[in-house]
């Protein structure tokens, strides 16, 4: 099986519980994240603890299935916009469960999908919607390296390296 | 730890200076029509330059959505964020601010409430008499200053409210002077009151409510209570997994929590705020900030300023 992805939206956010911004075009640089965002800059939640997180990304898909009422979850309604979710990359049509250890593409540069991520309770608390982390228990995304760097932007195809 | 909140680069859309050196901002939404809900007695977050975070109430009407106004009077003794914010801030600059939070909220009912603001302390009080007067409900705004020559949000006030509910006192005004215990001196049965100003005026209207039963005076205040002034002593925390983090006589709990690699949310840094709140199991504790309520102490603990005797334990 092969796939060919597209990317939504890029976002960073210049320091922990700051609002996301979107980009029209982003700055990756390898080995350390994407110019102006928490995580390159030092400054995010989960800076002092390191882990990969130069750039993380998230299925519309996934977004797509929340705003529609799933997963169900006593108490939990919401619809998050991509400004909300706290992932740098919004894709479509990419499986990011299936990547982990693996390279893609992302326009021109090159990631390499470090683990899913975990969502946290933070996020939840942040935007005040209780229920949200078990919402994205198991598809809250793709914590990758930059393997190499370049400027990316919406619209950019996202491709598969490592079959 | 308490909720983090969202921290949002806001638009200044209006500065006007104001009568006593205050600067009332109006901010707003560069992309989003609507902003984070705000109640009556809300504070937000001002981020400043080189990790500096001020509180401000938030002193406009709940019910428009997309607006914030915040008053701010410079202080040239303070810690220079009025200052800054005095110098710099422009229709058009951008500030960063968190979503509101709520110390000092109205507490539902419909008995009468008494509303006394000190100077700057009108902020949190003017949006509670805004609050009071949309749903209709009983209450008299006392409003205590120096002079009418330095007194800001004058123009708010009368405008705004109703001119019955409202009774401003200048010092130097002998016939609008008003005597504090009088005014509380007969609590009817189901009246609350909601004070906020200078310490020296916290201290007279905190005396003549002692009568008052507990839950129904309610306060805030932005500056940290006066201490006793003893020497802050070493003392030990446990955390919940066991691990033991020794806090010296020269740092915070706060700061050695965080060199022991234990993640704490934190703002103002001067028991104010809340952020850094956590929960507490057991211990002697010397609770030093002006957030916690009477029976939160036996509880949970504000690491940023309060320190304890010999070993606390913490759930961390």
């Amino acid at each position: 099986m092969t796939w060919r992805g597209k990317l939504l939206h890029v976002h960073i956010a210049p320091a922990a519980s700051y609002e996301m911004e979107e980009l029209a075009q982003a700055q990756l640089i390898a080995g350390q994240g994407i110019v102006g965002d928490r995580y390159y800059l030092g400054t995010g939640t989960y800076s002092a603890r390191p882990d990969v997180r130069e750039v993380t990304l998230i299925e519309a898909e996934v977004l797509d299935a929340i705003a529609q009422g799933e997963p169900r979850i006593p108490g939990f309604k919401a619809k998050l916009a991509p400004e909300d979710h706290r992932r740098n990359l919004t894709t479509r049509g990419v499986p990011l469960s299936h990547l982990v250890g693996k390279r893609f593409r992302v326009g021109e540069t090159i990631l390499r999908a470090a683990r899913m991520n975990v969502p946290c309770k933070y996020i939840e608390e942040l935007l005040g919607l209780p229920g949200l982390y078990e919402g994205l228990l198991n598809r809250s995304g793709l914590n990758c390296t930059i393997e190499v760097g370049g400027v990316i932007r919406p619209g950019d195809l996202i491709l598969p390296i490592d079959e | 730890m308490a909720s983090p909140r969202i921290i949002m680069k806001l638009t200044v859309t209006a500065a006007r200076k104001e009568p006593g050196d205050v600067l009332v901002i109006d901010l707003k939404h560069p992309r989003k029509p609507v902003l984070p809900a705000f109640e009556a007695g809300s504070h937000v977050d001002v981020h400043l330059p080189e990790g500096k975070v001020r509180q401000y109430s938030l002193c406009g009407d709940p019910t428009e959505l997309g607006r914030y106004t915040i008053a701010v009077k410079r202080e040239n003794d303070g810690r220079g964020g009025s200052a800054w914010i005095h110098e710099t801030i422009a229709v058009g600059s951008t500030l960063p601010v968190s979503a509101p939070r709520n110390h000092f909220a109205l507490k539902p009912g419909e008995g009468p409430t008494l509303l006394l603001a000190g100077g700057i302390g009108i902020t949190p009080i003017l949006a509670m008499a805004r609050a009071l007067t949309r749903q209709a409900k009983p209450f008299e705004l006392h409003y205590f200053t120096r002079s009418r020559a330095l007194t800001p949000l004058l123009a708010a006030i009368g405008s705004d409210l109703p001119g019955g509910n409202v009774r401003i006192h200048f010092d130097d005004e002998p016939q609008t002077r008003q005597n504090i215990a009088a005014l509380l001196a007969n609590r009817s049965d189901d009246a609350q009151t909601y004070y906020c100003g200078p310490p020296g005026f916290m201290a007279v209207v905190g005396r003549a409510a002692q009568h008052w039963p507990e839950g129904t005076v309610h306060f805030e205040t932005f500056q940290p209570p006066e201490f006793d002034g003893a020497p802050p002593e070493p003392f030990v925390i446990e955390l919940a997994e066991g691990r033991v983090v020794e806090v010296s006589a020269e740092t915070t709990a706060l700061a050695a929590l965080r060199a022991a690699g234990v993640p704490l949310m934190a703002s103002c840094e001067n028991g104010v705020c809340g952020t850094c709140e956590c929960a507490m199991l057991a211990g002697q504790p010397i609770h030093r900030d002006a957030v916690l309520s009477k029976e939160a102490r036996g509880h949970r603990f504000i690491p940023c300023v309060s320190r304890a005797t010999g070993v606390l334990k913490l759930d961390l």
